[in-house]
């Protein structure tokens, strides 16, 4: 190794995959600064706050080719850390202040120590729910026990609920038994009992009881979010979220399922992980309603399908390749006790809904539930963007599901400056078509910006929707052409424009407007990434429409957290979706989320859902013959031969005339200073 | 093509950096037609395919690397390369020309994304290769009785998922097992791999993109050729 290579070590930075090269000897806070990640510090690196604190994360990581020991990093020794270490209990978390590089290192930031807490977006939304819970609260009065009655309290309460109400056939969970005795004492004969799906009794509580809670879960592979609702009267009574535990596994869906298959311990670790970070969410959202766990009887959770697995804590295995199966399709009914959901009732009851096939899971489900376009005449179009876009797409007659494997470009992974939705991050763009400058507007800041702003705020990165505005915006203003490739005539008209070599790059934020102090630019590569992942998406969307036998959506609604920011006019500019009316293209926030309440609310849903994934007609799409035509085609921007009318007169005009190899030869002329011939392009 | 193309007027060199530009271009047409031409100057089906077809894909190949041509660009190349191909594949058995070299080709199981697959296999074609393409979900025994049958220089593995991409080490066992691991060059790529990932499962080397692919196994086509030339293993 050459002495220029020894003197620079691999940082990777976990969860927000940041990595890059530091000198050796760098303090690992100016190190994680240096990579954009922007640690919690109130001391300012004295090594006293102790806000700063990182993961070593010892072991050897393929992935981002680094080997990393203990050793990494220069020892604790006897300075402020140890004292701090020795004051606050060492858990084998590290002051990033106080520690050199002193090797290859992956470092986890906990979500507690990062400077800018991630933004979640999801609340619930307003819906209309009719509420018919599957926890019904019955008051009841039941004979007290005589010397000639030899029955058992249990079966003088069974006898009691046929009469009053009409139940018959009753079991009732052991530790609900186990409180009837002293429950009908105190209440003396008269009791308040919670029933499940009029066939289990869950809860006896002396006398006249209200309350009984049930928590909504959406299990997002980056966000998990509880809804905790009033089961009578199906109120929201509070929402709490927080980022899903296993991203220390594997930032996305596969590195996870690669997780749990490479490491002996993985499924294990995963499940237990999510299952913490549900009892967590339960107990916050039961202190936000000023309410406690025990109140909550009923649970319903939704996620993917990989998610679904490690909640049940099933390897997900056969999930990570054709023809990924699924352990089980089917909805479930379980105990939270028996998922080790302890932070409820402890006889409180889960639900967990179907799934469709091994890439749709109970998430679409739960957004077939909350969206029901299986009641609508118009072909509706759902999407929901993540690492992978799941599409719904169909009508009354006949709905087809699928799943388009875009890869993480839309949430800013492989983009030069992405990064994930986070203050600091460009999330809308404008270019002006005439002199090519960029306004943007970054996520904790109200205002636009554009070069003469004064510097409120500094810019660290574009997230997904500021990558989808950026591109869309620079194929109109002729920075890009048709085909995703940077135009030489565009340097011709902006500083901003500059080809290194051939390949071009624009600049969006200059490095008196960034964090980094280095500019943000959009890179010939970032804008074929996005051409690969929309083309993705696209594809699977034209596969769907010509199952369904259709060339027109009605109407288009976008999905999922990421899917509230889209620009509905940006995504058809860019070829994400097709045509279609763009006062029809729609966001409807976290569906999955709506979807998960309805079903908690409502049981009848619970049926429907069990119904409709069964009528749903799964498309396996990178098997179609027809998607690799399809992909092709939809690489270009819009796309290579589908009209958009709604976009009439704002497309740039399709460049005709000089071919690519002429092109070719007169740049590389002109380049070789040999003087051209000019060509009006 | 709407009029009848005249090559006949057209100087040698000229007309070879012309058939270089209808493959830039994708013009299916125009390739045949020039290769038409050169043969009917007695230029050998060998020289036609390496000077105007490989030499032509050879440009798409570097500007798809620099990013200047993509996928659908290159895939119009590579059929209008096809095309020229076509009518060169019998002349060139019957005069005995030399092969560029065989490569066996295929993602592995459990992976059905098979896109990147298609660009390699077909600028394979264009680097004059003949590429024996398993498609999707192969499995080692697959793979085996296909490097038993064609006796490639070349495998080549291609993986979308992190889950699917071990499977890369399976058949690389499987070779070394069945004592071919040493008669064939192993090629990895796909989204998720890079090149230490291919040093850990035992492959030759790792390669980005379909042009880098068609360097890498033009070079280790050359080393082993050289190795047989003096007579090493």
């Amino acid at each position: 190794m050459s002495n220029s290579e020894s003197s620079f070590c691999h940082i990777a930075l976990v969860p927000s995959g940041r990595r890059g090269k530091v000198p050796l000897g760098t303090n690992l806070l100016e190190a994680a600064r240096a990579l954009g990640v922007e640690l919690e510090s109130i001391c300012g690196g004295r090594q006293t706050c102790g806000k700063c604190q990182i993961v070593v994360e010892e072991g050897n990581f393929p992935k981002h080719g680094v080997i990393c020991t203990a050793d990494h990093v220069s020892p604790l020794g006897e300075g402020r850390e140890a004292a701090y270490w020795q004051t606050h209990g060492f858990c084998g978390r590290r002051l990033a202040c106080a520690a050199q590089v002193l090797g290859d290192l992956v470092i986890t930031v906990p979500e507690e120590s990062q400077a800018h807490k991630q933004i979640i977006a999801k609340a619930a939304t307003e819906r209309v729910i009719d509420v018919h819970a599957a926890i019904q609260q019955l008051y009841v009065e039941c004979e007290l026990a005589q010397m000639d009655d030899r029955r058992g309290d249990w079966e003088r309460l069974q006898q009691a609920l046929a009469q009053q109400w009409g139940l018959k056939n009753l079991s009732i969970d052991l530790l609900a038994l186990r409180a009837l005795q002293p429950a009908l004492r105190e209440g003396k004969g008269a009791l308040t009992v919670a029933v499940w799906q009029d066939t289990e009794v869950v809860r006896v509580q002396p006398g006249y009881a209200e309350g009984a809670y049930g928590l909504a879960i959406d299990v997002g592979s980056t966000t998990v979010a509880a809804h905790l609702c009033d089961l009578r009267t199906g109120a929201l009574l509070a929402t709490e979220a927080m980022m899903n535990p296993q991203m220390r596994y594997g930032e996305d869906l596969m590195s996870r399922v690669s997780y749990a298959m490479m490491e002996p311990e993985g499924v294990a670790r995963l499940h237990k992980a999510i299952i913490e970070a549900l009892n967590k969410l339960a107990v916050k959202a039961a202190a936000a309603a000023g309410s406690s766990p025990e109140g909550i009887l009923d649970i319903v959770v939704v996620g993917n399908s990989v998610m679904h697995h490690l909640l049940l804590g099933i390897d997900p295995v056969e999930l990570g390749g054709a023809p990924f199966a699924l352990a089980t399709s089917g909805a479930l009914n379980l105990k939270a006790r028996d998922l080790g959901l302890t932070a409820a009732n402890a006889a409180a009851r889960v639900h967990i809904l179907p799934c469709i096939a091994g890439q749709n899971g109970p998430d679409n489900v739960a957004v077939l539930l909350a969206e029901a376009p299986y009641e609508q005449d118009e072909t509706t179009l759902i999407i929901d963007v993540g690492t992978n876009a799941e599409i719904l797409l169909g009508d009354r007659r006949q709905l087809f599901a699928a799943s388009s494997p875009t890869g993480p470009a839309f949430e800013g992974a492989q983009i030069t400056h992405g990064q994930r939705a986070a203050p600091g991050a460009i999330e809308r763009v404008r270019i002006s078509r005439d002199t090519l400058e960029p306004r943007f507007k970054v996520i904790g800041c109200e205002d636009w910006i554009d070069a003469a702003s004064p510097l409120l705020t500094l810019v660290t990165g574009i997230c997904g929707s500021g990558i989808i505005e950026a591109v869309a915006e620079m194929f109109v203003a002729g920075i890009i052409g048709s085909d995703g490739r940077f135009l030489e005539t565009a340097a011709d008209r902006s500083s901003l424009v500059r080809f290194d070599g051939r390949s071009g790059e624009y600049i969006l934020a200059g490095p008196t407007q960034t964090a980094s102090g280095r500019a943000i630019v959009i890179t010939q590569n970032d804008v074929r990434a996005i051409q690969l992942a929309k083309a993705a998406l696209y594809a699977g969307v034209k596969l769907l429409m010509a199952r369904r036998g259709t060339a027109r959506l009605d109407r288009v609604l976008l999905a999922g957290a990421f899917g509230s920011y889209i620009s509905p006019w940006h995504a058809m500019v860019l070829g994400m979706i097709p045509d279609c009316d763009l006062s029809r293209i729609t966001t409807v926030g976290n569906a999955a989320g709506d979807g998960a309440r309805i079903a908690l609310l409502n049981r009848e849903k619970r049926s429907e859902a069990v119904r409709q994934a069964q009528l749903v007609e799964y498309v396996s799409i990178a098997v179609e013959p027809a998607f690799q035509r399809e992909f092709v085609a939809a690489m270009a921007l819009p796309h290579a031969s589908d009209p958009f009318p709604q976009l009439q007169g704002e497309l740039p005009a399709r460049r005709m005339g000089e071919s690519r190899a002429r092109r070719r030869r007169r740049l590389s002329m002109q380049r070789s200073g040999v003087p051209a011939e000019r060509t009006d392009e | 093509m709407s009029e009848e193309l005249d090559f006949t007027q057209i100087e040698m060199s000229e007309l070879i950096e012309m058939i270089h530009d209808y493959l830039y271009d994708g013009m299916a047409d125009e390739v045949v037609a020039g290769v038409k031409e050169l043969l009917r100057r007695d230029v050998t089906p060998y020289n036609t395919l390496t000077q105007a077809l490989v030499g032509g894909m050879d440009i798409v190949g570097v500007d798809f690397r620099d990013g200047i041509l993509f996928v659908p660009e290159v895939l119009m190349a590579a059929k209008a390369m096809k095309a020229g191909m076509a009518l060169l594949r019998p002349l060139l058995a019957e005069t005995g020309a030399p092969q560029v070299g065989t490569m066996v080709i295929g993602t592995v199981k459990g992976d059905i994304h098979d896109i990147g697959k298609n660009l390699v296999s077909m600028m394979m074609e264009g680097a004059g290769f003949k590429v024996v393409d398993l498609g999707i979900n192969n499995d080692a025994a697959k793979f085996l009785g296909a490097i038993r049958e064609h006796q490639p220089e070349i495998l080549g593995m291609s993986a979308l998922l992190t889950t699917t991409m071990p499977y890369m080490k399976v058949v690389i066992e499987a070779l070394k097992d069945a004592g071919l691991r040493d008669k064939v060059t192993v090629l990895v790529g796909g989204a998720p791999v890079n090149a230490a990932f291919a040093e850990a499962v035992g492959a030759d080397a790792y390669c980005r993109d379909a042009s880098v692919g068609v360097e890498t196994a033009k070079r280790f086509v050359a080393i082993r050729r050289n190795q047989v030339a003096v007579g090493k293993p």
